[in-house]
């Protein structure tokens, strides 16, 4: 299988690693071979954090850059900064309003790269929910609905109902529900 | 075969030393190596093993506590970060020397980057100096086999055994399929030997002899060890240009090797740089014109080979000095030095144009900061507001960051907070002035190397204030106890050691505890430690608050619903000298606002706002 690799940006604190885990967690129930980097340490104290998820024979860790098939980025400069790593051809979900991103020099890029893009704003969401920390879910939700990616919708959420702690159990499984809902993809 | 599971690099590393028969693991977390004994504490809990852990004090004492176990004959093994391992160097230069009985691992993390470190530094590099074997990993399941064969290796050849996982290594993810565990019996047996457990000089020289003789055995077997040494010439042919790599590096040059079809190109890994295994390593050159070296953070293989004229690396110049080997350096690096051979190149990576436009997007510098509700802020806020023209010395730990509020201006080493303010102030007091200095550290960095400093500090009359941050735990690691609090890595009892208590026996006469969440008190206690200062010595305060990550209820008691109203006149004290990220200031508003989904109550910003427009809503 061709190696299918993830970037996860955000800022430290948003819940990167958690959902990093949850995509890798997913991937291995379904068979694939799991590699993954994640960012730990000062900056997660309200830094850039990135995470790397790769899915099949690789040897390393990380991603290079310009061969990432998704970036998801649960804060919109985050996932410019991180654009560098997107295959042509690749897709970008984002934690932005979905009228205004992306900014208009980096749509042109896009549209020249076939590089497809939706947002979401799944800090909205997240908060309408009472659940203000937990936009990295929605966005989650919000991916898995698009139909994108080996792992189909039920498996992330058969994976987050497997790995929450107890009390955050029901809460994130809502919140994941109404990033679903919102691309449509219940 | 058992079930796969995904493991983090570190619980790699943990499973490793568990299946190796580990009965002694120690540590002091430090990234990126904090989650190896969590990790294995969860494994030894799953598993229901006997082995002892604990967090040690600092690295050092985590490395003679597992020595001693290794010495009475135990597979033992401490884990620490790179620049940890300095802390420990003392206890490891003579480890090496005095050899183990049973097994002892050094785990000692490298941060090629440095993503969460004072420095680059490479562990096999202390490996060569300590005369100690080294193994690189380069992913998390050689990790995992590296940390068994260590601990075999240590009991084999009677020598310390280092494991260098790199942060790429500690902080991976990876399927693994654990086997079950058992306890390895060997009770604890030291044999009196006096002549070499407190070994003289003279004594000494035997055994570097000895050692000598040890390394030289080692690295027979490392020649031998084709599953961490090992390449892909085919037998006969001759290469222009060959690779030789060792840990991420080599993970990495190989996917792009298998990404580009580039079977040409012969790769030889180095699984065990020291003692180098020289007649591989000969044997793979001789059948290359060229070869490149890709290794991190430091050279060490590429002094081992010893053939400037046909080797490229770093001290050739065809690698970067110092920053983390990346896929896309490695892509570039590789691609220039086949142009410069002529040799076909790799496929053009682009990203150029992508680079330029994220550029010109001025997109915002992402600092680290320390978190809303972060008692620490408060701290700092009031430090720079009774003492703005202090030297502010600082240590490592999340309150570094009070870089932002401008009230660290320095961070050396774990305890220099310390040091360096008892340095400051006597080479002013040496030119008849009197420079205010107020130190800051951290409960846990206070207790891993502050009191050899504070003691220093009395017995010598340095006049400064000490502020002990102390929130109750180890924060930027990943919340580990303190000694302060009487909990053991296993999350048993064990006695608690006061802060007050050292202080004091460290001959300090003025100890103060404060609530640095009531900011009017610590400032007026601020001014109270300067005139002990002036009269009579060093004055130390204690600002006790717990972290709101470790402790999210008991930090917060009762959440504060706080606005920013119209009174607000932009005078942005609360953004540059305290700055909360809560707290923005709003363009379309004209001032301040607040970002209610980031705030957690805590009402400190109420006492910052001279123009009282912060309020309870
Ligand atoms: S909220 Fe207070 S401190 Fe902040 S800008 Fe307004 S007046 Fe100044
Ligand atoms: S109350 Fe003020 S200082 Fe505390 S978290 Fe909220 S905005 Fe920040």
């Amino acid at each position: 299988m061709e190696t299918i690799n993830f970037v996860l940006s955000g800022l430290g604190g948003q819940g990167i690693l958690f959902m990093t885990k949850v995509l890798a967690q997913a991937a291995l129930k379904k068979g694939c071979r799991v590699m993954g980097a994640e960012t730990h340490g000062m900056a997660q104290r309200g830094g850039s954090v990135v995470s790397h998820l790769r899915l099949g024979d690789s040897k390393g860790s990380l991603v290079r850059t310009g061969t990432a098939h998704f970036l998801l980025s649960l804060d919109e400069s985050e996932a410019y900064r991180n654009l560098p790593f997107l295959a042509p051809g690749g897709a970008l979900y984002a934690n932005a309003g979905p009228r205004s991103f992306p900014r208009g020099e980096v749509r042109a890029y896009l549209e020249k790269k076939g590089i497809r893009w939706r947002a979401m704003e799944a800090t909205r969401a997240a908060v309408d929910l009472g659940a203000p920390l937990s936009s990295n879910l929605a966005l989650l939700g919000f991916f898995a609905g698009s139909g994108e990616g080996p792992m189909g919708p039920r498996d992330l959420e058969e994976t987050i109902e497997m790995i929450s702690p107890e009390r955050f159990r029901n809460q994130n499984l809502r919140v994941f529900r109404a990033g679903l809902e919102s691309a449509g993809g219940v | 075969m058992t079930k796969e599971e995904i493991f983090l690099g570190n619980g790699a590393v943990a499973l490793g030393l568990l299946e190796g028969g580990c009965q002694v693991l120690t540590s002091y977390p430090g990234t990126p190596s904090s989650e190896i004994l969590p990790e294995a504490i969860r494994l030894i809990r799953r598993e229901n093993l006997k082995t002892y852990v604990e967090w040690s004090t600092n690295e050092k004492v985590a490395l003679d506590n597992a020595f001693a176990a290794a010495a009475a004959g135990k597979r033992a093994a401490c884990c620490m970060k790179q620049v940890g391992l300095n802390v420990a160097s003392d206890s490891l230069m003579s480890a090496a020397y005095l050899g183990t009985t049973g097994g002892l691992v050094i785990v000692s993390c490298d941060d090629p980057g440095p993503h969460s470190s004072q420095t680059e530094q490479d562990t096999r590099l202390m490996a060569r100096l300590a005369k100690v074997p080294v193994l690189d990993p380069s992913s998390p399941e050689e990790a995992r086999q590296m940390a068994a064969l260590a601990l075999e290796l240590s009991e084999e050849f009677s020598v310390p055994v280092i494991l260098r996982p790199a942060i790429r290594v500690c902080h991976a993810r990876q399927g693994l399929s654990p086997g079950a565990l058992k306890d390895r019996e060997g009770p604890a047996s030291f044999q009196k030997d006096p002549l070499r457990w407190a070994a003289t000089p003279r004594y000494r020289l035997v055994l570097h002899g000895e050692l000598n003789r040890k390394l030289e055995a080692v690295r027979k077997r490392f020649e031998g060890l084709s599953s961490h040494n090992h390449h892909d010439l085919e037998a006969g042919r001759r290469y222009p240009l060959g690779i030789i790599a060792g840990g991420v590096p080599w993970a990495v040059v190989r996917d792009i090797l298998a990404e580009e079809g580039r079977g040409d190109l012969p790769v030889l890994k180095i699984g065990t740089p020291f003692p180098f295994p020289e007649e591989t390593a000969r044997l793979f050159m001789d059948a290359c014109d060229k070869v490149l070296v890709l290794e991190e953070p430091d050279a060490v293989i590429e002094y081992f080979l010893r053939d400037g004229g046909k080797v490229r690396g770093r001290l050739s110049g065809h690698v970067p000095p110092q920053g983390e080997l990346v896929p896309e350096v490695i892509h570039g690096i590789l691609d220039r030095v086949l142009r410069e051979d002529g040799l076909t190149p790799l496929s053009e990576p682009g990203g150029k144009e992508v680079r330029d436009l994220v550029m010109g997007l001025e997109l915002p510098v992402r600092k680290p900061t320390l978190c809303p509700g972060c008692p620490h802020r408060a701290s700092f806020f009031a430090i720079r507001k009774a003492w703005p023209k202090a030297i502010f010395t600082s240590d490592i730990g999340c309150y570094t960051l009070g870089l932002n509020q401008g009230a660290v201006d320095t961070c050396l080493d774990m305890g220099a907070a310390i040091t360096m303010a008892s340095g400051f102030y006597q080479a002013y007091r040496q030119d008849g002035v009197e420079q205010p200095v107020v130190a800051t550290i951290g409960d846990s960095t206070f207790y891993h190397s502050g009191t050899a400093g504070l003691l220093n500090a009395v017995y010598n009359d340095a006049r400064f204030i000490l502020v002990i941050l102390d929130n109750l735990t180890t924060a930027m690691t990943g919340m580990q106890p303190t000694p302060g609090l009487g909990i053991r890595a296993d999350g048993s009892r064990g006695k608690a050691v006061s802060l007050e208590r050292v202080v004091r026996g460290c001959g300090v006469d003025f100890v103060e505890v404060v609530d640095p969440y009531d900011v009017g008190a610590m400032i007026s206690l601020l001014k109270e430690a300067q005139a002990h200062v002036r009269d009579k010595g060093i004055a130390v305060i204690i600002a006790r608050h717990p972290c709101v990550i470790a402790y999210r209820e008991e930090a917060v008691p009762r959440p504060i619903r706080v606005t920013v109203t119209e009174e607000c006149k932009e005078c942005n004290i609360c953004l540059d000298r305290f700055g909360c990220p809560a707290l923005y200031h709003d363009e379309e508003l004209g001032r301040t606002a607040l970002k209610p989904h980031l705030c957690n109550g805590c009402g400190v910003c109420i006492q910052v706002c001279p123009k009282g427009a912060i309020v309870e809503a």
